[in-house]
């Protein structure tokens, strides 16, 4: 395998590495939304 | 941007990453190097959008006067400051295969190294100011005063004066000199890149809504 390969190889994985990370961020922010509403709920109850 | 959307601009960048160094053919003289210009170009075109964004939410704050705004700008500029510093990192990788060192002091590269003081600047202005307000408004003024320099150092100095960066993808004549391989990996880049930035952004945003509503409840 020539080096080139190599490279693109090591690229995805950084890519799909950075992809991960944003999906790990988007359900976060999610779930934090989420805590918020119910917070929010109860202080109205 | 729902999952769809995600996962299909993870393709399409996989895509062209795959392009890049496998189909697109390479420019005389610059050898496998060429496949820098997929990564370079998209980094220097979302600095510009970043901080023009940066530069339109200031003057909607400065109108609105609604903090929400300037956070906006800040994140805009956030996100351009990491994009300028991988457009120089990129060149810099170029620049040491096509000119021998990786830094040459060479106008675009002057004019790039300014521009990230200045960005920089705009950060240690807001973070030694406390009072929000007060920050808002200086960072906003600076954030305009700062836009104004970008089209200047970017389009401007390295044209005034001469350079060893290879010409601009449209080049004076308004003409494009691409290869029709090269222009389609380029163009499929730009696109992936501009919505990559999009859904950064959106989260930024999100994460600022989330972040006021915390701060008006404790209130």
């Amino acid at each position: 395998m020539g080096p080139i390969y190599i490279v693109l190889i090591i690229i995805i994985i950084i890519w799909a590495g950075i992809f991960g990370y944003m999906l790990h961020l988007d359900k976060e922010i999610k779930k934090l939304r989420k805590h918020f509403d119910q917070v929010k709920k109860k202080g109205r109850n | 941007m729902t999952k769809i959307w995600q996962f299909a601009l993870f393709l399409w960048l996989t895509v062209v990453i795959i392009l890049a160094f496998l189909w697109a053919p390479l420019a005389e003289g610059l050898g496998e190097y060429t496949r820098i210009i997929y990564f370079h170009v998209p980094a220097a075109w979302l600095t510009v959008l970043s901080f023009l964004l940066g530069a339109i939410y200031s003057i909607i704050y400065i109108k609105k006067r609604e903090i929400k705004f300037d956070l906006y700008a800040e994140s805009a500029s956030q996100i351009g400051l990491v994009f300028c510093l991988l457009a120089t990192v990129t060149g810099s990788i170029w620049a040491k295969v096509s000119w021998g060192s990786f830094w040459n002091w060479d106008p675009r590269e002057t004019s790039i190294f300014i521009l990230l003081l200045i960005y920089a600047a705009y950060f240690a202005l807001r973070s030694a100011i406390e009072q929000e307000e007060r920050k808002a408004a200086l960072a906003a003024v600076y954030s305009l005063f700062a836009f104004v320099s970008v089209p200047f150092f970017v389009f401007i100095v390295p044209r005034i004066y001469s350079s060893l960066h290879p010409d601009p993808i449209v080049n004076p004549e308004g003409r494009i000199n691409m290869d029709s391989k090269m222009l389609t990996t380029f163009i499929s880049s730009l696109f992936g890149f501009t919505l990559f930035f999009i859904w950064i952004f959106k989260r930024k945003i999100d994460l600022i809504g989330l972040k006021l509503n915390l701060k008006k409840m404790e209130l």
